[in-house]
């Protein structure tokens, strides 16, 4: 046990020795990983905000259902009722023509623009929430299609298009991270691979004398694998710091642009589960690079 | 196992330390560097090669610790048979041998104490104890004050000493040297071969390649004679130790 210590501890320094001295090759490694994980990182914190844009878009969504002028106000509460057994409704609000106005007036600050009118313009409507089954592109239709037969609605307003729009592009987006995810990853492997590999060249001799006084194939070789997953951890922290800085710089455009189509939606950045994913993620690939390494490499003995 | 092998082993042919048998070494095709060579180095003997330039004594060397295998005929270290052994059991039997290399082999990134620890770490040895006994080598070689210091730093003589040092810090059972006084003074390499020779006299068995008349004829140690990878003369020791 006191062995397998020592040799673990005199491995991992030896790991440690490695980064230290050839810190140029050690930084390439780390830079490359680093934007490996940027790209693929800010994809994926993108895909995520949208997703998060997406669930709020669904609390907030409401179908309003338009009604005819000249309903009488027992009409209209009678449609209501009756709206609120459509299967997938939450909640009803009925707004009259007065409480239309007064919404106007409030929103357009006084409502000069109406004040020469002898009549209130404003249609009466009913407000309808869905349940959160139905808050999907699907669940919409069905319930929009339930509403538009029912007599003395005039006309929906609903987003309905822009729903599914934006769902076809968030799984659009999803795949194209997925894909690209690989395809950067493999990318990144080869890249650090072949920079370890370059390590491991550099260092022959080395590896040939270890070998000469008697160190084992892996006595020889774990301290590369430390090396290569050092390396990919401060590549992935070196990543994170990056995308956090750029998402910095980014938020008040982001937030203004957010505004103007969803209102008080906030954009996020990683939790501290996906943070350790991006650095978990460097370090795979550091060690994967590195293992991919040494398959080529000379034995040593 | 062929029954040569099954004697030598066995013990039948005494305490052998090593022993060859018929051994040729062949880098290209048609040209050998070591020829047919049959010999036996008893466990504890101290045994000089010795032969010109070209004459087969690193090769020779290289075969006993497996850094090369023959191409013909068998050899037995430590019971091992070099021919026949696996790649896994290389690190185990190099552990028992300590070698000087011709060219010293010193990790440059490494202080001249840590080279000397580091065939203590391979087997496991915990650092502080293989930095103690590395700086108790590092005395008996005199370099105790440039013990921080790298092999680049250092002269070929004393790049030769670490060597020396890394070569005994595990007591090896058997020591192979390669021209370690070739790059000394007269002084200096009195003092490296009776380091080596009190190596002998604890029970490891040595064996040193040199050119240098003055060690053989100081030593009148047993001398193996090499000329083109042939063995031309094996001279027994003289008994006139020092
Ligand atoms: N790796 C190799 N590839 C091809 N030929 C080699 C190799 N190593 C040694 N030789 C040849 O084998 C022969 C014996 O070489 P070796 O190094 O054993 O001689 P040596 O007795 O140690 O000489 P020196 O006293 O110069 O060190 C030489 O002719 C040498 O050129
Ligand atoms: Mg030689």
């Amino acid at each position: 046990m006191k062995r397998f210590g020592a040799i673990l501890l005199s491995l991992v320094r030896s790991g440690f020795r490695g980064l230290q001295s050839s810190p140029v090759t050690s930084a390439v490694a780390v830079l490359t990983i680093s934007v490996a994980l940027v790209l693929g990182g800010g994809f994926a914190l993108l895909v995520s905000n949208m997703g998060g844009v997406l669930e709020r878009f669904g609390e907030e969504l409401q179908v309003v259902a338009y009604l005819e002028d000249g309903l009488e106000p027992d009409e209209a509460r009678a449609l209501a009722d009756s709206v609120r057994t459509v299967e997938g409704v939450a909640a009803v609000a009925l707004v009259t023509k007065d409480e239309a106005l007064r919404r106007f007036r409030e929103t357009t600050g006084g409502g000069a623009l109406l004040e020469g009118l002898d009549q209130n313009p404003l249609p009466a409507s009913v407000e309808v929430r869905l349940i959160e089954a139905r808050r999907t592109p699907e669940g919409l239709a069905v319930v929009v299609s339930a509403l538009s037969g029912l007599p003395g609605v005039s006309e929906l307003a609903h987003g309905q298009e822009w729903v599914e729009g934006y769902a076809r592009f968030v799984a659009l987006v999803r795949t194209t991270a997925v894909g690209l995810g690989i395809v950067l990853g493999i990318a990144a492997l080869m890249i650090v691979a072949n920079t370890i590999r370059l390590a491991v060249y550099a260092r022959e001799d080395e590896i040939e004398i270890m070998a000469l006084v008697g160190a084992s194939r892996s006595f020889v070789r774990i301290p590369f694998l430390i090396e290569g997953t050092v390396q990919g951890a401060v590549g992935g922290g070196l990543a994170l710091l990056l995308l956090y800085t750029g998402y910095l710089l980014a938020l008040p455009q982001l937030e203004y642009g957010l505004e103007l189509v969803l209102g008080n939606v906030t954009p996020h950045f990683f939790g501290a589960s996906g943070a350790l994913t991006v650095v978990a993620a460097g370090s795979g690939l550091g060690l994967l690079g590195s293992a991919t390494a040494l398959v080529g490499a000379r034995s040593g003995s | 196992m062929s029954g040569w092998e099954r004697h030598a082993s066995s013990g039948a042919f005494g305490d052998g330390a090593v022993r060859t048998y018929h051994v040729s070494k062949s880098y290209i095709a048609g040209t050998f560097a070591l020829h047919d060579l049959t010999l036996e180095v008893k466990k504890g003997e101290f045994v000089f090669l010795t032969g010109s330039s070209g004459a087969g004594k690193t090769t020779l060397l290289k075969l006993l610790f497996a850094a090369e295998r023959p191409s013909e005929g068998q050899i037995l270290v430590l019971g091992r048979n070099i021919a026949r052994l696996r790649e896994s059991a290389i690190p185990a039997l190099r552990r028992r041998i300590g070698v000087v290399f011709q060219d010293f082999k010193l990790l440059n990134r490494l202080t001249i104490e840590d080279n000397v620890a580091v065939s203590l770490e391979v087997v496991g040895t915990p650092r502080r104890e293989a930095r103690a006994r590395a700086f108790r080598l590092l005395k008996q070689v005199g370099l105790q004050h440039r013990r921080y210091h790298h092999p680049l730093s250092l002269s070929g003589g004393e790049q030769q000493r670490v060597a020396i040092a890394r070569a005994l810090v595990n007591e090896p059972e058997i020591l192979l040297a390669d021209e370690p006084t070739g790059n000394l003074d007269p002084e200096l390499t009195i003092e490296i071969m009776d380091l080596i020779s009190s190596a002998s006299t604890r029970g490891t068995t040595v064996i040193v390649a040199t050119h240098d008349h003055n060690v053989l004829e100081r030593y009148g140690k047993r001398t193996i004679h090499l000329e083109g990878g042939r063995l031309a003369e094996d001279t027994p020791a003289t008994g006139a130790e020092p």
